[in-house]
């Protein structure tokens, strides 16, 4: 019981800090919690019900397949020459409802739920997201392999980005 | 143009004057809400506008729901594999019928008060329609539902209009046809939809959204920063072959037209510089044996936006898109976007078209989004009526009556050419066409 509270206390601060380090837009700290192979994947919908779920043949709103990906990100965002991220929206991201689904020893796959509030031009707006992480330990120290965020939001109001979501 | 006041004031929006140098937009025309109400009526409530592509109805009952202006209308294929398309408003209180966007009904059943109807738009069954309608001269074809005026189907892209009225749909495409067979020739087994699209909603007006999908202009400014991420991602080695998402165009100095087709429709193209890593390049071969040599060149080798007035583009340059979009008001537009990709294409192509689009083509990817907040700040400062006007005159001086050597090739004969992109002279053609349409004598009614 003990290890099962020290696993749930220790993927509750990941996610918490992932969260903590998008809106405080510590980007480089937020990239260095991924793994080099990390994919992070954002469904389109496919219908009112269902989203997509085969990346090969199916459209995404983001679907990245390594870490470099949000490196691309981070990049255009620190150019500050991306007409959408000039002026940066400010966010706050409430995430919560984090449960450990499954425990293989160096692989964990936990949910999570977010609420992000976000200001800009627009005023403010709030989102909401599914959160499906899979975790992997890398020398003692748990990172992010796998980050899939089912968006809720499906007629989307202005652009969004990673910090968004 | 009837003369009347209303029309007058529409007509006095557009500064026509070519001969003196002088092509001017009045900024109203983005945000006057008499305008936008016009608009819905001459515009997109009688003439022909996008509806969907035949591929996302492929099954008898198959229906595909939206609008045509504000009206909710839907397309349903047949059971003899043609197409229909009804307003989609039950006959008894106007109900929506489809529950949902996409879906499948043979039998159309309202869920409000349980009527329903074939998908011919037949009205099969009235609940307990003994018990309020009299046993005898009691017709329930009175209740079938409305067919739109008129659809049309020009090689899978479906248009309709709500007036029976007014040009063909091969009229009114005019010298676009070439532009879209270019798409449907390069798949040689057919052109599908692939699954998932987004939809967004740009703070801004819709004929901002037409002129950003042909402006070449801005992609050396806007997209500069999409460049340098895609030229810094490819300093890393694994982004090799297909997997590189060209953006070329938007640094490189390549050869590019802007035409203005006539009937608001407007094109650009610019050379690709790496045409290699494109998906499309698998079919060489398969191309130019049935293809003319000029269709296959500008298949590979240029990257083209087509927009067909008034409510849909068709983009062929990293990845393969229709995006269709639908006035809300004056100041608000919605987008759709759906990626379209020749059948049977090989698992790596389908790939990279996929990972092409969402780098790009996305209000969450890393160019449209830029484009989206460049037309709402441009909404925004058009309210700024004390500078009043918009002006198209740039590369006026070297614009070409007619077509140039590149259209001629193909086949298609343009109103203006523009031998480069940055030149702005092929918005005439959009703005004429609108002010023809906005003080039509019938229209203005």
């Amino acid at each position: 019981m003990t290890g099962e509270c020290d696993l749930h206390g220790e993927v509750t601060r990941l996610v918490y800090r992932e969260a903590m380090l998008l809106d405080r837009r510590r980007w480089n700290d937020w990239i260095n919690m991924f793994t080099e192979d990390a994919v992070y994947w954002v469904p389109a919908w496919k219908s009112e019900e269902e989203t997509t779920n085969d990346p090969d043949s199916q459209l995404n709103l983001i679907y990245l397949r390594n870490r470099g990906g949000l490196e691309d990100r981070v990049f255009r965002i620190e150019t500050r020459d991306s007409y959408a991220s000039v002026p940066l929206d400010r966010t706050v991201h409430v995430v919560s409802n984090v449960l450990v689904e499954s425990d293989a020893g160096d692989e964990i796959e936990v949910t999570a739920n977010c609420l992000v509030h976000t200001y800009g031009k627009k005023g403010g707006m709030t989102r909401g997201g599914l959160y499906d992480f899979m975790l992997r330990r890398v020398d003692g120290t748990l990172k992010i392999a796998r980050k899939k965020i089912t968006f809720i939001d499906d007629r989307l109001e202005g652009p969004v980005d990673v910090y968004h979501m | 143009m009837d003369g009347s006041p209303i029309s007058q004031r529409f007509a006095s929006l557009i500064d026509d004057r070519p001969e003196e140098g002088m092509f001017r937009v009045d900024r109203s025309i983005y945000t006057d809400k008499a305008v936008s109400q016009a608009e819905f009526e001459n515009i997109f409530e009688r003439g022909w506008v996008f509806l969907c592509h035949d591929s996302q109805v492929p099954n008898h009952g198959d229906y595909f729901a939206t609008e045509i202006g504000r009206q909710p209308v839907f397309v349903t294929r047949q059971k003899d594999r043609s197409l229909a398309c009804f307003i989609n408003a039950c006959s008894h209180r106007g109900a929506i019928l489809t529950p949902l966007k996409q879906g499948n009904a043979k039998v159309i059943t309202c869920r409000f008060h349980g009527w329903a109807y074939g998908c011919d738009g037949h009205c099969m069954r009235i609940k307990e329609e003994a018990s309020g309608f009299p046993d005898e001269g009691f017709d329930r074809g009175h209740f079938d539902l409305r067919a739109i005026a008129r659809l049309g189907d020009y090689r899978g892209f479906l248009f309709g209009s709500l007036s029976a009225d007014g040009p063909s749909l091969m009229e009114h495409l005019g010298q676009t046809t070439p532009w879209i067979d270019l798409l449907v020739d390069q798949a040689l087994d057919g052109l599908e939809v692939l699954p998932g699209s987004s939809t967004y909603v740009i703070d801004g007006n819709w004929k901002m959204q037409a002129e950003n999908a042909v402006d070449g202009y801005h992609v050396s400014t806007v997209h500069r920063v999409f460049a340098a991420t895609i030229s810094n991602r490819e300093s890393k080695d694994e982004y090799t072959g297909m997997k590189k998402t060209e953006a070329g165009r938007i640094t490189g100095q390549v050869s590019s037209r802007g035409y203005d087709l006539g009937n608001g429709h407007m094109a650009i193209w610019a050379q690709h510089t790496t045409p290699e890593v494109r998906p499309i390049y698998e079919a060489k071969e398969r191309l130019e044996k049935k293809l003319r040599p000029a269709q296959v060149d500008w298949i590979l080798n240029r990257g083209r936006n087509l927009y067909l007035f008034p409510n849909v583009m068709l983009m062929d340059n990293p990845s393969t898109q229709i995006r269709v979009m639908k006035p809300i008001s004056a100041e608000r537009t919605e987008v759709t976007v759906y990626c379209i990709a020749p059948r049977g294409e090989s698992e790596r192509a389908r790939f990279a078209r996929l990972r092409k689009f969402e780098d790009f083509y996305l209000t969450a990817g890393m160019a449209t989004s830029d484009d989206v907040s460049a037309l709402e700040d441009t909404h925004a400062g058009s309210f700024g009526r004390a500078s009043r006007w918009n002006e198209f005159t740039r590369g006026l001086e070297h614009m070409i009556v007619g077509a140039d050597d590149d259209a001629k090739a193909l086949g298609f004969e343009p109103a203006t050419t523009s031998p480069d992109w940055d030149h702005e002279t092929l918005f005439h053609g959009l703005y004429r066409r609108w002010r023809d349409l906005m003080c039509d004598e019938g229209a203005t009614r």
